[in-house]
């Protein structure tokens, strides 16, 4: 079975339509052949496509706890007590603040991903800005977008935490995801296929800024 | 999201060479993304956050998993996922009794679920475009989980031809969706 092509399995393992001792053989000789990686990665990227149009949520922090947990790096074996307290002593003048730093530098390094492909299409693209209008609270925010509604880059200053993006119409709000703060500025790429003519940044259920997107 | 080519490259690169980096930085960025892939197969956010996990501890667990000629890891991961969700819940569904499993069964498909109505639309126009044989065949496939066996014997078609309808209605339809399938 290991050595039989993936031909129009490539599709049926990418949709999960093999049962599982199908899948696993498939599976085995995607480690020794090349071209039918190729072709199941081809099929891949096409049940990607699909599977990226449904609902999305946000995962939950303890899930990416587990994760952290499990790609963290296998603990040493046990140390005898001075050793212990050496390293004790000095992962509290060194590690711990080293260790804030490097959750700071991941969160801006995750947010410079995000920047990097906004700044793309800002560069790449003609596209207009409107500003929001904020209704009670001071903040500053503008969405830049293209002309098609192919994509929208929401920028907001001055917030002090998270604020969801939301589009309104027909009388209803269509949540598109958030706006997450760093270093003073939030912001929030979104790649879109369709042009939208009210955005609203709401915080929890209340609306802090409306605006109206001429196309 | 999208990314600069050679992120992506860099990134396969290290994801093939198991870095650790790698494997931690494609979670961050595909975090919620995988988490709604799962869930949407699932429809809990408890299973579906053990799928997620025990896809990322399959694949670091087996260092060959992805080769670079598997192109994107951003859909690698979509599928190692999915796959693990749509492993679930047939376990799930085979311990549910007759009656149970047809309480159970989706009285529509979940491409009504798309949280944009717009890109609803799109899904639900790209399968109506589909020929119904291969409409049939990859709706089932894709939204209710189903072996190509299963749907083999439900759609009364040889496993042969049903191979076929999903592989070229998987093609029409992410063709239909992908950036050149766009209608504005």
């Amino acid at each position: 079975m290991n050595d039989a092509h993936a031909g129009e399995r490539a599709a049926l393992y990418a949709l999960g339509a093999l049962d599982d001792a199908d899948a696993a053989a498939l599976e085995a000789h995607l480690r020794v052949c090349a071209e039918c990686a190729r072709l199941v990665g081809e099929a891949e990227r096409d049940v990607d496509t699909i599977a990226s149009l449904q609902t999305r949520r946000r995962a939950p922090q303890e899930l990416n706890e587990r994760i952290e947990h499990l790609l963290a790096p296998a603990p040493t074996r046990r140390m005898p007590w001075p050793a212990f307290a050496a390293v004790a002593a000095a992962f509290l003048v060194g590690v711990l603040p080293s260790a804030y730093l490097w959750e700071r530098n991941r969160a801006i390094e995750d947010a410079m991903l995000s920047q990097s492909a906004a700044m793309d299409r800002l560069a790449a693209t003609a596209h207009r800005t409107v500003s929001f209008r904020p209704s009670s609270v001071a903040l500053a925010a503008n969405v830049m977008y293209a002309p098609d509604g192919s994509w929208y880059v929401i920028v907001v200053r001055g917030a002090q935490h998270a604020l969801q993006v939301a589009w309104m119409h027909d009388g209803a709000q269509t949540m598109l995801g958030d706006a997450v703060p760093h270093g003073g500025v939030a912001m929030l790429y979104l790649p879109k296929s369709h042009r939208m003519e009210q955005l609203a940044l709401m915080d929890g259920q209340r609306i802090v800024a409306q605006a109206q997107l001429p196309y | 999201m999208a990314r600069a080519p050679g992120d992506e490259e860099a990134l396969a690169v290290a994801f093939a060479a198991h870095e650790r980096w790698a494997f931690a930085r494609a979670y961050r960025e595909y975090a919620s993304l995988l988490y709604s892939v799962a869930y949407n197969v699932v429809r809990n956010s408890e299973d579906a956050q053990d799928c997620v996990a025990d896809a990322i501890a399959r694949l670091w667990r087996s260092p060959s998993a992805y080769s670079s000629e598997r192109g994107s890891v951003r859909s690698f991961l979509v599928v190692c996922v999915r796959n693990e969700a749509i492993s679930r819940r047939r376990r799930q569904s085979r311990r549910l009794r007759l009656e149970e499993r047809l309480a159970a069964m989706p009285v529509e498909h979940q491409e009504l679920d798309a949280g944009d109505p717009i890109e609803r639309d799109r899904v639900r126009s790209a399968f109506a475009k589909l020929p119904e044989d291969q409409r049939a065949a990859l709706a089932l496939a894709f939204y209710e989980g189903k072996t190509h066996t299963e749907i083999a014997s439900e759609l009364k078609a040889p496993l042969g031809t049903i191979k076929s309808r999903i592989s070229l209605g998987l093609r029409k339809i992410a063709g239909a969706l992908g950036p050149d399938g766009v209608d504005r």
